[in-house]
């Protein structure tokens, strides 16, 4: 053995080469396929999700839409092993997630559930270093590539001067971009995020799907998560997947599912669809029931 | 990026690399050294009294008969049960907070303690056993009280509220059993059975010496292994089974440590209040910005122990308090204010 070697490390600002290391998608290899097969989940009796196959297009950001109570949050927690399938399969690049080595899989996909919580009083970059947590063995806590990962995850997400503030004194906005960098230190190659919007005021709503859009057009990470908002989800979807009863209702481009009709079958709301003036993407404009103006 | 006091430690040309808290080993030394300051200086303090180098002299093999005779069989015993079972009932308490992240649950407020009080009693006085029997009443019963917590609270996966509430109900039902087996035990019985019940040190001897140590010496080897995974524990359930291999089987065999290691204590010295929820706050409050890692929080346990013990000792001296009335009284006001703030922001994060 080395005579030990002792290095102290202190916190520098990273070069922001780091955040984005191209302009175009990171081609040295190709985005990991994630897909569902006749995937049947369910907690008690009754399944949640029923005989759903589905293709997310690797590299890209795929949205899950749905009512309340519709399965999309299943399904997502179904992509990420976290339910067993009653029956069917998820598949990773063509290999059965339930097939895969638990740590390979904890390497391979990452998850951002619905309002994580974080321990009492600890500090972002404790948070945030978590995440470098199956890169690591009981007798190799730390190398040089974990702290590249961290370091790169709180500059891409914007929070290296929140480094050492606690967790519990962030803003929403702030703490989920802490979450949002962990995730991104697991350095997964798949993202799942479960309403990584929810409780968040609209500029931060669009803050956190623009940050999760620049991040896939520079890493090419296939992202999938479920979103409440259609519009949000109009703009910032490549591929939508539209959820109802447990089953896919409708999927591919945010133009072609966001229907009139289509709308009206999955959500049971009347309304009328309109270009985006400013993107181009589709406006859902939900239809008063008297028809008309309801004031002046 | 490392946290600020972050030490990194590499050796065996990078195969390994050990990230050490400066401020954590510096605090983890500095309470054990202070527990260890306070255990030799107990064991001098009493009605015999000693001076300190006298105390060391007799350790070291020197001393009178009689010196020997207070410091090494009666004392001693004494002074390692208590900063054995500090550090084995903090570790508890430290494991079982952080996996359900919730100060609560500890095995002192969940009945965990209650159940292997009951075991022991049960051993005591309806068996008539004493010594090593106890021993695996304590387990028994804490093994069993979990279990049946766990049982009653599982729905759907763990929640830390239930987990609470559960606990502190069968708590209360084990506490009505205590007394029941108290009203149908005989008088000297139900004299040292309420002083162990209410955690004490005294007369202690190397049955329960032996019992704690080899508890600890079973344990740490296993938290040393498995520990690292609570920081991912602590983030919830979904988290923990997407970032760790296996979080399952790593949570069940850290729960059945912690239980043991509250269990074998409780068989040591008495089901002594507080310290389990009372140590890894304080770590946590010391640490700041971290969570409360077991090393100091260990320390922390032995040192409130040792601590309590001596107060319980020479304040009311020649009478002698149990240690769990000094740790009650200074526990309580813990509780107390958790509760409150629990209440208050609607969770115990």
């Amino acid at each position: 053995m080395n005579p030990d070697t002792t290095t102290t490390t202190t916190s520098t600002t990273p070069p922001t080469s780091t955040a984005c290391p191209a302009e175009q998608p990171a081609t040295t290899q190709p985005a990991t396929e994630l897909s569902a097969e006749g995937l049947t989940l369910g907690y008690d009796a009754a399944p949640v999700v029923q005989d759903v196959s589905v293709a997310v297009p690797p590299g890209r950001i795929t949205v899950i839409v749905g009512a309340n109570g519709s399965g999309k949050s299943t399904l997502l927690r179904g992509l990420a092993r976290l339910m067993t399938p009653r029956r069917g399969t998820v598949l990773l690049d063509g290999q059965d997630i339930a097939r895969l080595a638990t740590k390979t899989l904890a390497r391979r996909l990452g998850l951002l559930p619905q309002q994580p919580l974080a321990p009492d009083g600890i500090t972002v970059a404790d948070l945030v270093g978590r995440g470098r947590h199956p890169h690591q063995r009981w007798f190799r806590h730390h190398t040089d590539a974990d702290d590249t990962a961290i370091t790169a995850a709180m500059a891409a997400t914007g929070i290296t001067d929140l480094a050492e503030r606690p967790v519990d004194e962030l803003s929403g906005g702030q703490r989920q971009r802490a979450w949002l960098a962990l995730a991104l230190a697991q350095d997964p190659d798949v993202m799942l995020l479960d309403e990584p919007t929810a409780h968040l005021d609209l500029t931060h709503q669009v803050d956190l799907l623009e940050l999760l859009t620049d991040l896939n057009a520079t890493l090419g990470r296939t992202t999938v998560l479920v979103l409440h908002d259609l519009n949000l989800a109009g703009r910032y979807a490549h591929h939508l997947v539209a959820v109802k009863d447990g089953r896919i209702a409708a999927e591919g481009p945010p133009a072609d599912v966001l229907q009139p009709g289509t709308i009206e079958s999955v959500f049971s709301l009347s309304c009328a669809v309109i270009d985006d003036p400013l993107t181009g993407t589709p406006i859902v404009l939900p239809r008063p029931p008297s028809g008309g103006r309801r004031a002046g | 990026m490392t946290a600020r006091d972050t030490v990194v430690v590499h050796a065996a040309r990078g195969t390994v690399a050990l990230r050490l808290s400066r401020r954590s080993a510096l605090l983890t030394s500095a309470l054990w050294l202070a527990a260890l300051a306070l255990a030799v200086a107990s064991l001098g303090l009493g009605e015999f009294d000693l001076r300190l180098a006298d105390t060391l002299r007799v350790l070291g093999g020197g001393g009178t008969l009689i010196e020997y005779d207070v410091v090494v069989r009666d004392r001693l015993p004494r002074t390692v049960t208590g900063l054995g079972v500090g550090a084995a009932f903090a570790l508890s308490g430290a494991i079982l907070q952080r996996i359900a992240a919730n100060p609560l649950v500890s095995p002192d407020v969940i009945g965990v303690n209650a159940g292997a009080s009951f075991g022991a009693l049960l051993v005591m006085t309806v068996v008539g056993g004493a010594g090593a029997s106890l021993v695996f009443g304590a387990l028994a019963g804490a093994m069993l009280t979990s279990a049946a917590i766990v049982l009653v609270a599982l729905n759907r996966g763990l929640n830390g509220y239930r987990l609470v509430l559960v606990g502190i109900g069968i708590a209360a039902m084990l506490s009505s059993a205590i007394s029941y087996l108290l009203v149908r035990a005989e008088y000297h019985q139900v004299l040292s059975a309420a002083s162990w019940l209410t955690g004490s040190l005294a007369n202690r001897g190397a049955l329960h010496v032996t019992i704690i140590v080899a508890t600890l010496a079973a344990a740490v080897p296993v938290l040393l292994v498995l520990g690292r995974h609570l920081r991912v524990l602590e983030l919830g359930d979904d988290l923990a089974r997407t970032l760790i291999g296996g979080a399952h089987r790593i949570r069940l065999a850290l729960i059945i440590t912690a239980v043991a290691l509250a269990a074998m204590a409780t068989a040591a010295a008495g089901p002594i209040g507080f310290i389990a929820l009372v140590a890894p706050q304080i770590t946590r409050r010391l640490l700041a910005g971290r969570s409360a890692a077991l090393g100091p929080a260990a320390a922390t346990g032995a040192l409130l122990v040792t601590g309590a013990d001596l107060v319980a000792r020479l304040l009311f001296a020649p009478t002698e308090l149990p240690v769990g009335a000094v740790t009650g009284v200074l526990g309580a006001p813990v509780l107390l204010y958790l509760l409150a703030r629990a209440n208050r922001i609607g969770h115990t994060g």
